[in-house]
């Protein structure tokens, strides 16, 4: 719905844009008066404008327990911080509340020492039994544990004021990430909150750099700098301002006139609709280090369940297409491993080398689809030894333009090697639903959004993930499981050594390069944009100190302690 | 009195019957809240969580007729239940957040638009085939045919974004705080401007012909030949012999127009970020959120049989016959 109205405002917009550049080109001594509303002349320069939420109105919520995203952005982070940051650029975790962490011999004992002089915004110091305390709170309300960290924990204990100690039921290194990105609370004002799980948290005392709500109205609110934010001098901003936006197109809109700082949003054509602009001070900066858009097929029918019919299929696509005519050369082709930008470091060169089925090539797709069986008919679709056409239906989001145009170059291109798809759309949940329930015979989809592949490779070939068609999965859509990957996955839970994940990583790869479980199209493109007009020190390509985009926290605050005003 | 009397009954029954059916209808709608809650976090979750959503927001499996019963026991309470979208907010305060602001906006417009058209349509067919009359009417069908939203982005792009004569956004300017003050009213009917006029343009034709076909009938009456030869002013019989009669259409376009006032300008409010009831709806039917829809769809409900209760009541005085019978 937003994402086709958001394409009918920007073709609105270009149209106008189009009827200005021909009429500038007449009288080009004319200052361009697109950006000149009265809106941005009355922001006070102190104040970073960002838009991440979108939503028409306000509700004053400050609770990072809950569900993340049902919070005001950026509780998670910006307000409640992590232990520690996992930087996926840099492919680190970055010390935060926590100076270090240690793991036991056994890996089934993480210790974390925590960084001396960190205050709450009210003054008192933070200490273990915070850490201690938030983590409890989640083991007494399920309903706040969305990282499933006490599935995997058995105990944690304040040793003293700056160390905590959790104890695991199993070597879990993997765990660490949720253990750390959990935002922590202080004891002493949650202690007597009735209901955590409800609590809307109106006025926040934490430890991070913007805790003191100075605005609260339901079509904006500012956010302050906290009094005692423990690294000094920082942030250099003093307030950060929300202005409600309902959808994609109205943050454009603000982000063309110039009202936004910070932004994450998808925008068309981003070189003509917002650099040319203001050229000087408009920029964007997508780093491919999202999830992967992938092609999921249905591996427990037929003829998905064979490899060669899966690879078949990926080389009969043709992914510079898609990505140059539905990503707006955003990002570019995925190889075989699937992996995108954000596990660079984890690469397979050999894998890579292996999976040639992610490149175009009509005449094997076609040969290995002979080889398996699948005969071309009559009309030229391919006709199995059931007898049945290979005849298929593409699901995707109603309105999800990029999306839709990629299923249809897609089904265009089967064509070609005999395979007849159709592109079918549905509202996003009961497209979302028919995928979890692996209902389906070839579907759009991404995946998951976490620092190393194993979490990458488990949701796509562990058989811990593997549900029956008809019952809801959040993962392995496409139903592929592997023991030998359960036995790798089951190895990288047990080794904190580096060097040792990186070979078990590059097992994984091969074995998803042999296997072809699901169709990689491109790695997704991490919105952002920023405007220097007020505010610099923002990461870009030059200086990647982080994402950009305000959409992944805990990510998100090392730019909002770094940006400067002008 | 005994009319109203009756209709107050039929009221009652459709109000239960529409509360019962705002009960169902989202329950037969595909997909499941928290899957739909949890895609919304694109992997950014871990998969065991969707329990813990489902605990958090209280989805249960119970019985239809049990969540039946506890449905419209919490409703008489005034508790509609804490909102899935907004969680956890309940979701009362979240439809107080833009309840005020469509009434506001909506029914400003319909009141224009009603008053200004209805005006239109009485002149127009007073001076028939005047320019009024023969140019005003196919202008106006034509504007109308445009969906509101799409008025709405051509005066966002044109007076808004390349003339920067209004706002473009929100109900009042980001500088001010509410407030009782010449500044901060000012500033809400300055952002009024645009999202009011696309409203107005769009259902301005339809106000000025109901009431010009109505009129060019009342005007073939004998007792307004009868007035003419009585020599009444021309102002006299217009507006109270002829006007008066031809309204009665329009007042019930009026019930009806100001009932839908809740839902109608949902679109308009969302090209203007404009801070109502309108992206409510949809963020609600979006995530499934049941008890949100069912609270935005109640107040949609109660707005349409108030609005025609008070139409009945209008017909009572404007009508004679409305009352003898």
């Amino acid at each position: 719905m937003s994402r086709r109205l958001l394409m009918m405002c920007m073709s609105l917009l270009s149209l106008g844009g189009l009827v200005h550049c021909s009429k500038s080109s007449q009288e080009s001594a004319q200052p361009a008066p697109a950006a000149a509303p009265t809106a941005a002349a009355a922001v006070k320069s102190t104040a970073l404008t960002v838009t991440q939420e979108q939503q028409a109105s306000w509700i004053r919520n400050f609770n990072p327990l809950i569900a993340p995203g049902t919070a005001r952005w950026p509780t998670r982070a910006g307000v409640y911080e992590p232990l520690m940051i996992f930087n996926t650029l840099k492919g680190e975790f970055v010390p935060w509340l926590a100076a270090k962490h240690e793991w036991s011999a056994d890996n089934k004992t993480l210790t974390l020492s925590l960084r001396p002089g960190v205050k709450w915004s009210d003054g008192q110091p933070f200490t273990a039994k915070d850490v201690a305390f938030t983590f409890e709170l989640l083991k007494k309300h399920k309903a706040l544990d969305f990282a499933a960290v006490w599935g995997f924990v058995e105990g944690v204990s304040a040793k003293d004021d700056a160390t905590v100690e959790f104890t695991l039921s199993r070597p879990y290194v993997p765990g660490l990430v949720y253990i750390v990105h959990q935002p922590i609370v202080p004891e002493h004002k949650w202690k007597g909150v009735e209901d955590p799980v409800t609590y809307k948290n109106e006025t926040p005392v934490a430890t991070g750099p913007f805790t003191e709500v100075k605005v609260f109205q339901n079509q904006i609110f500012e956010l302050g700098r906290n009094p005692h934010y423990w690294q000094q001098g920082k942030p250099a901003v003093e307030s950060l301002r929300f202005p409600a936006y309902p959808g994609n197109d109205q943050a454009n809109l603000a982000l063309l006139t110039g009202e936004l700082d910070w932004a994450g949003s998808f925008v068309p054509d981003i070189e003509r609709v917002f650099v040319s602009k203001d050229k000087e001070n408009n920029h964007y900066w997508f780093p491919l280090v999202g999830n992967t858009t992938t092609l999921y097929v249905n591996t427990t029918k037929k003829p998905f369940d064979d490899p060669r019919v899966r690879k078949a299929i990926s080389m009969g696509i043709d992914r510079d297409q898609i990505v140059r005519v539905a990503m707006y050369g955003y990002t570019r082709p995925s190889d075989a491993t699937a992996l995108s930008d954000a596990h660079n470091q984890w690469r397979n060169p050999e894998a890579v080398q292996a999976g040639d089925w992610t490149k175009l090539d009509v005449a094997k797709a076609n040969a290995l689809l002979d080889e398996a069986g699948y005969k071309k008919g009559e009309d030229g679709v391919r006709v199995g030894p059931d007898k049945k056409p290979l005849r298929f239906e593409i699901n995707v989001v109603t309105g999800w333009s990029d999306w839709v145009r990629a299923v249809q170059i897609i089904a265009q291109n089967l064509k070609a090697i005999g395979v007849d798809a159709t592109l079918k759309t549905y509202d996003f949940s009961p497209y979302f639903e028919r995928l979890q329930k692996g209902e389906f015979d070839m579907s759009m989809g991404w995946t998951s959004d976490e620092p190393t592949p194993y979490h990458f490779y488990r949701d796509l070939m562990s058989s811990e993930t593997l549900r029956p068609v008809g019952e809801v999965s959040a993962r392995n859509w496409h139903r592929f499981a592997n023991k030998d990957a359960d036995a790798l996955l089951r190895a990288f839970e047990g080794t904190s050594n580096l060097e040792e994940q990186k070979k078990l990583a590059g097992q994984m790869q091969m074995l998803f390069v042999q296997n072809a479980p699901a169709i990689p199209l491109f790695p997704g493109p991490s919105w952002g944009e920023f405007s220097t007009r007020r505010f610099t020190n923002f990461p870009n390509k030059d200086n990647p100190y982080s994402k950009l985009t305000p959409n992944s926290p805990p990510e998100n605050l090392f730019v909002l302690v770094e940006v400067k005003p002008k | 009195m005994r009319h109203l009397l009756r209709n107050l009954g039929l009221y009652a029954v459709a109000a239960w019957a529409s509360l019962t059916l705002n009960f169902l209808i989202p329950r037969l709608m595909p997909g499941d809240p928290a899957s739909t809650m949890f895609a919304r976090f694109r992997g950014e979750l871990q998969p065991e969580a969707i329990a813990a959503l489902r605990e958090a927001f209280g989805f249960t499996d119970a019985p239809l007729h049990e969540q039946y019963f506890t449905y419209v026991g919490h409703l008489f309470q005034g508790d509609l239940g804490l909102s899935v979208s907004y969680f956890p907010a309940k979701v009362t305060d979240v439809i107080a957040t833009g309840l005020g602001w469509t009434l506001l906006l909506s029914g400003v417009a319909v009141i224009i638009s009603f008053v200004l058209g209805t005006g239109l349509g009485v002149i127009a067919t007073w001076k028939r085939g005047g320019w009024l009359d023969s140019v005003m009417p196919p202008v106006l069908v034509f504007l109308g045919a445009f969906p509101y939203f799409w008025l709405a982005m051509v005066l966002l792009y044109g007076f808004g974004f390349i003339l920067g004569a209004f706002p473009v956004r929100h109900a009042y300017s980001d500088t001010l705080a509410p407030a009782f003050s010449g500044e901060f009213i000012f500033s809400v009917v300055q952002h009024m401007v645009l999202p009011a006029s696309a409203i107005v343009i769009a259902t301005l034709g339809g106000w000025m012909l109901s009431m010009r076909s109505a009129m060019v009938g009342v005007l073939a009456e004998d007792y307004i030949t009868m007035a003419n030869a009585k020599g009444l002013s021309q102002k006299r019989i217009m507006f109270h012999y002829a006007a008066r009669n031809a309204l009665l259409p329009n007042v019930t376009g009026f019930g009806m127009a100001l009932g839908f006032v809740l839902s109608g300008s949902l679109l308009t409010e969302i090209v203007f970020s404009y801070p109502g009831q309108g992206y409510l709806l949809i963020q609600a039917v979006r995530n499934q959120d049941y008890p949100l829809m069912q609270g935005i769809f109640l107040t949609i409900t109660l707005a349409v049989l108030g609005a025609n209760l008070l139409v009945d009541i209008l017909y009572v005085w404007l009508d004679p016959r409305a009352r003898t019978n």
